[in-house]
């Protein structure tokens, strides 16, 4: 019995089905919105579904100078894992695996995706893959500073002094004492954690690994049908999942006590945060270089994230 | 004089450092090795000194009184130092040694020039 | 009880005497490996014969050498004495070597002097056991004197590499440097206690500071520091592991290293009791903080598979240390799970950048590229080592940081020290760091394109692979079933560091604690609760067993991959085979040559872009530090020692100033 409200969990709601759709949503309204930003029509609001079925059709060419295995397997790879991650973000109130630990185990789940990326970019064989995988892991390293100081503020935060790094525990701190971001110390993280969501998902301008223009989509370079119809649907759901973990962090304890709403109102809230920090960013920048990436994360986001750090340190 | 074998001691330990820091000539740097292990020797030694006291040898009459007549110096301290000295010669004929397949694979014992692995 | 007291001894004489026999019999090469190998299994089943006693039933074995046992509370005679913590570690420490050595029988096949190599090998074992279960501090100077002798002596036995003897000096200079240390401290506690058992010394040094016992402190750290390749002491470490044939890398880099860590935590927490003094704490996290930076950044910078993987050792030991420090049982029980996960992946990676060098020939990552498609299984026994090491989930490198980082994390927050706050981050960013360098790693040697040079390259053969396949499923075991393993393994390990009653009761007579009222460390409850990998790896292997039928099923992909699917070799026309990942045979028919790599329909050129390529953004950000940090490592012997001499200084300093 457990086994099957486990395999719900992973595989329905908050897992895998729940995340997909949620994601074609956030992905289908980011590529609408920015169009408008842009003053363009822009595509149908199911637009990502589309693509992915059409993409999912084509036929699958593997290079000669690819490892078979390692490049089909990867897009699963990444699809899997992350469809697991949701299933440790709780949704308000709800929350399917609730354990001790969720912030560290959800910032290693995380970097699965990215290593699937890595490897599938590798395994291809393609020197196009070969600079994209490398910016691709500059890039983790460039955000996961400023990231992990942002999860350690919201813990502390949180937790006072005791340790509490459960996000569940996060959400019912967030129930009694209201929202993170209504703390005036903790908006400097939030600020951080939004610069961070735009290079966990990869869009514009911190899109360096995939940059269209100069490296062929670089991992993805040589993906051609379903398997680049994975890695495509893994970005709609990357979306989700990071807009998800900031509801969560950020804007947790809002409670309807009806798991129906709750899910509604978490899509919604992930729709704004999507708007606000994937398509007004996108819209407003062009791609940066490498090295200008690593800088700004490692300075100015970094610094934000610190000083949320200090300040709750001191009991602000 | 006690107080003046745990000085030289260190200064000895402290002289060996300095070779070791110092010297360029590999054969140098291990008789600085064999410096610092003296001076710890002597440390040990000296631990074990008690002013006055003879080798921790019992004599047939003492055995057989069960008294010692003469005041011994600690010999467990000997024992380590044997011990330490042995080691201690045994590491510098192995450093020793190897200079020597440096000079023949290296063609000098030059420390400044036996830095192939850096960085 | 009785026939189990002689077990410890016996599992260290067994090594030594065949190390003897081994000089004496060792001509003939099935006399020698068998000789070589009953001794480490015997030693290895003796070992495990005392995990019930110590490990379950708690009881510490106590053995007196020639039944000198102490008068009138006195110790005099050497004495042996296994407690759960110096088990685990000889447990560990006879697996790795048990494993090395059969690594051996395939890797050194064929090398001249292996009797000497044997010899070596087995002496390197009896001293790194009999370091682990001795109760006598100057006993553990001796082996250690041991272990580097024989240490040095198998790192310069590598005839290939001209280097070797060059890193076994600088390794004989530094290890020297520290043991001296180690001598003078144990000399100076001589001179204050005037015993040399750690159960005695264990009753009558804690409470009982003066400048003496401080500085034998002080020294004593010291060499353990040296031992366990700290920064600054690391560089000739990192020399030595390089060079080394690959069988003795895995050893020096996962088990040599181990000494020191196993010194420390019995020095600071049993015999001096130290570690409750929060200046002590901050010495070793600072210390294991800085090393786990340096060492990871300096992975980064380097483009040869071995000093790669040393350098990612001495990242790795600071964690350990960092965690020791911290004085909690959760970092502790961290630090012990990371020494042990520390052995098991590390030995792995050595062990397949071995295959790699018995394969290739070379260990240069700018001059590899491809293997996968040659070597299938060491590129999968690769790939679970470097997901353990960076510490993804289900694998054990990440139970064990994860633990570190809550220990870290929990100290803070309760201390209200923002320096472990900083410890915690940099915990956190060195292992996305260690991520990047085995990313740099897989895609320079694994992944990418073919070197025509290696098309003949052939899989290493069994008896190399069957050590490999061990480590990596032990890696994937202890990441999951990490409950049971703590229970059995680190539970009395870190129980008996924090409690040493029994230990000292064991040795010097029942009460004999009591009488001289030694304290126990307060002990926090141990909790392992942060997620159930189990259920996670159960749902995950459903939806991937799921998701591969969905892509591998799929018909209309799969005709075009087949036809299409040839190996880089057959676009030049040298071979028709290729064999994929899982060591599967493809016929390549007739492939396009456009179908190679992507270069907008042209003809596909060998382009490998790997080694020093990689990672350009980050290294240009980094160059000055680069610059700076590779300046120091000049690879001077006199620049190490000096570096070594500083340090020296400046931990005594710290415990003058802070300590007493």
């Amino acid at each position: 019995m457990i086994v099957l409200k486990y395999l719900f969990n992973a595989l329905i709601f908050p897992g895998a089905l729940f995340t997909i759709l949620a994601g074609f949503l956030l992905s289908g309204l980011d590529r609408k919105v920015i169009a408008r930003m842009q003053r363009r029509i822009g595509p149908p609001l199911a637009q990502p579904v589309y693509d992915f079925f059409k993409l999912a059709g084509k036929e699958n060419i593997v290079p000669a100078a690819a490892n078979v295995t390692a490049y089909k397997l990867a897009p699963v790879l990444s699809f899997v894992s992350l469809a697991f991650i949701m299933v440790f973000i709780p949704i308000f109130s709800f929350s399917a695996f609730s354990s001790k630990a969720d912030l560290i185990v959800i910032l290693y789940l995380i970097t699965i995706p990215g290593v699937a990326l890595i490897i599938g970019g590798s395994a291809s064989g393609s020197p196009y893959g070969a600079i994209g995988i490398s910016r691709e892991m500059v890039t983790m390293m460039s955000y996961e500073l400023p990231f992990v100081l942002v999860l350690l503020a919201v813990a502390k935060k949180a937790g006072g002094d005791q340790l509490v790094f459960s996000l569940k525990e996060i959400g019912e701190w967030q129930a009694v004492n209201g929202s993170m971001l209504l703390h005036w110390s903790m908006i400097p993280a939030a600020l951080a954690m939004l610069l961070v969501i735009p290079a966990e998902v990869g869009t514009q301008p911190f899109d360096v690994a995939e940059a269209e223009t100069e490296i062929c989509e670089g991992p993805l370079c040589e993906y051609s049908g379903a398997p680049l119809a994975v890695f495509k649907l893994s970005t709609c759901m990357k979306m989700f999942i990071m807009t998800g973990l900031f509801t969560a962090m950020f804007l947790g304890g809002i409670r309807t006590g009806f798991a129906g709403t709750d899910a509604i109102l978490f899509v919604l809230i992930c729709c704004v945060v999507t708007i606000l920090c994937i398509t007004t960013i996108h819209a407003i920048t062009a791609r940066l270089r490498i090295q200008h990436l690593f800088q700004f994360y490692w300075t100015y986001v970094t610094l934000l994230a610190l000083v949320s750090l200090v300040l709750v340190w001191f009991g602000l | 004089m006690i107080l003046a074998n745990y000085i030289v001691s260190f200064i000895l330990i402290a002289l060996g450092l300095l070779v070791l820091c110092t010297q360029k000539n590999l054969i140098k740097v291990v008789l600085g090795l064999g410096i610092m292990d003296y001076g710890v020797n002597l440390l040990i030694v000296s631990a074990g000194f008690n002013e006055g006291g003879t080798a921790p040898i019992y004599t047939l009459s003492e055995l057989l009184s069960g008294v010692p007549s003469t005041f011994f110096v600690a010999p467990v301290p000997q024992a380590l130092t044997l011990t330490s000295i042995v080691i201690g010669a045994c590491v510098d004929a192995m450093a020793l040694a190897i200079v020597i397949m440096i000079k023949k694979r290296y063609g000098t014992i030059d420390a400044d020039e036996v830095r192939r692995l850096r960085g | 009880m009785n026939m189990i007291q002689h077990f410890p001894v016996l599992a260290v004489m067994t090594l030594f005497l065949g190390a003897f026999l081994i000089e004496i019999l060792g001509r003939n090469q099935i006399v020698r490996n068998a000789l070589a190998f009953a001794a480490v299994s015997i030693s290895m089943v003796l070992l495990i014969c005392l995990i019930r006693p110590v490990l379950l039933e708690g009881q510490v074995i106590s053995y007196w050498m020639g039944g000198w046992k102490p008068v009138a509370n006195y110790a005099i005679g050497i004495g042996y004495e296994v407690d759960a913590l110096g088990l685990t570690f000889a447990l560990l420490g006879i697996t790795a070597y048990w494993l090395s050595c059969v690594y051996s029988f395939g890797y050194m096949k064929g090398k001249q002097h292996l009797g000497h190599y044997y010899t070596l090998f087995l002496m390197l074992a009896g001293a790194s056991v009999g370091f682990f279960l001795t109760g006598d501090i100057f006993n553990m100077f001796i082996m250690m004197e041991i272990v580097t002798f024989s240490a040095v002596a198998l790192t310069a036995s590598n005839t290939e590499k001209t280097t070797a003897i060059e890193g076994a000096f600088k390794y004989l200079i530094n290890c020297s440097i520290g043991s001296s240390m180690t001598l003078a401290g144990i000399a100076l506690i001589y001179l204050n206690c005037h015993t040399l058992n750690l159960a005695q010394l264990a009753t009558i040094l804690p409470g009982n500071v003066n400048l003496t016992t401080l500085m034998a402190f002080a020294l004593i750290l010291i060499g353990f520091c040296v031992e366990s390749a700290m920064i600054p002491f690391h560089a000739s470490f990192v020399d030595a592991h390089t060079v080394a044939p690959s069988s003795v890398s895995m050893i020096l880099s996962g088990m040599v290293l181990k000494l020191g860590v196993y010194g420390l935590i019995r020095i600071s927490y049993i015999v001096f009791r130290a570690i409750d003094t929060s200046s002590l704490q901050i010495l070793l996290t600072a210390f294991g903080t800085v090393t786990m930076f340096i060492g990871v950044t300096m992975a980064l910078a380097q483009h040869d598979f071995k000093r790669l993987l040393a350098f990612h050792s001495v990242s790795q030991l600071g964690y350990i240390i960092a965690a020791a420090g911290l004085c909690t049982s959760l970092g502790l029980t961290g630090s012990l799970y990371h020494a042990i996960n520390h052995t098991l992946f590390k030995g792995l990676l050595f062990l397949c950048a071995g295959a790699v060098i018995h394969a290739t020939g070379t260990s240069d990552l700018d001059a590899l590229g491809g293997l996968s498609k040659r070597m299938p299984k060491t590129c999968i026994c690769f790939l679970i080592g470097a997901f353990s090491i960076s510490g993804l989930p289900p694998f054990n490198g990440f139970v064990s940081k994860w633990m570190i980082y809550q220990a870290a994390y929990a100290k803070a927050v309760t201390t209200g020290n923002f320096y472990y706050a900083v410890v915690t981050v940099t915990a956190l960013v060195v292992s996305v760091m260690t991520l990047a360098s085995f990313v740099k790693v897989l895609h320079s040697v694994f992944f990418g394109q073919l070197k025509k040079e290696h098309e003949s390259v052939h899989e290493a053969p069994g008896i190399m692979l069957f050590p490999m396949y061990i480590m990596s499923a032990l890696c994937v075991l202890t990441g999951i079933f990490y409950k049971a393993f703590s229970t059995v393994f680190i539970g009395p390990a870190v129980f008996a560091a924090f409690n040493n009653t029994t230990y000292i009761d064991s040795m010097m007579g029942e009460g004999y604690a009591e009488l001289f009222g030694v304290p126990a460390l307060a002990i926090d409850k141990l909790e392992f609760s942060y997620w159930n990998p189990f259920v996670w790896f159960v749902l995950f292997v459903i939806v991937f067993a799921a998701a591969c039928v969905v892509i591998f099923s799929s018909t209309g992909t799969r005709g075009r991959t087949l036809k299409s699917g040839g190996s880089y070799d057959s676009v030049y026309g040298t071979g028709d085979l290729s064999v994929d990942f899982m060591g599967r045979t493809y016929e390549t028919g007739d492939p396009e040559e456009k179908y190679a790599v992507f270069f907008s329909g042209e003809k596909a050129e060998y382009s490998h872009a790997g080694g020093s390529d990689l990672f350009w953004g980050f290294k240009y950000n980094w160059h000055k530090y680069y610059q700076f940090l590779q300046g120091l490592h000049s690879g001077s012997v006199n620049d190490y020692s000096a570096y070594a001499v500083i340090c020296i200084a400046v931990i005594c300093m710290f415990m003058f100033l802070f300590m007493r």
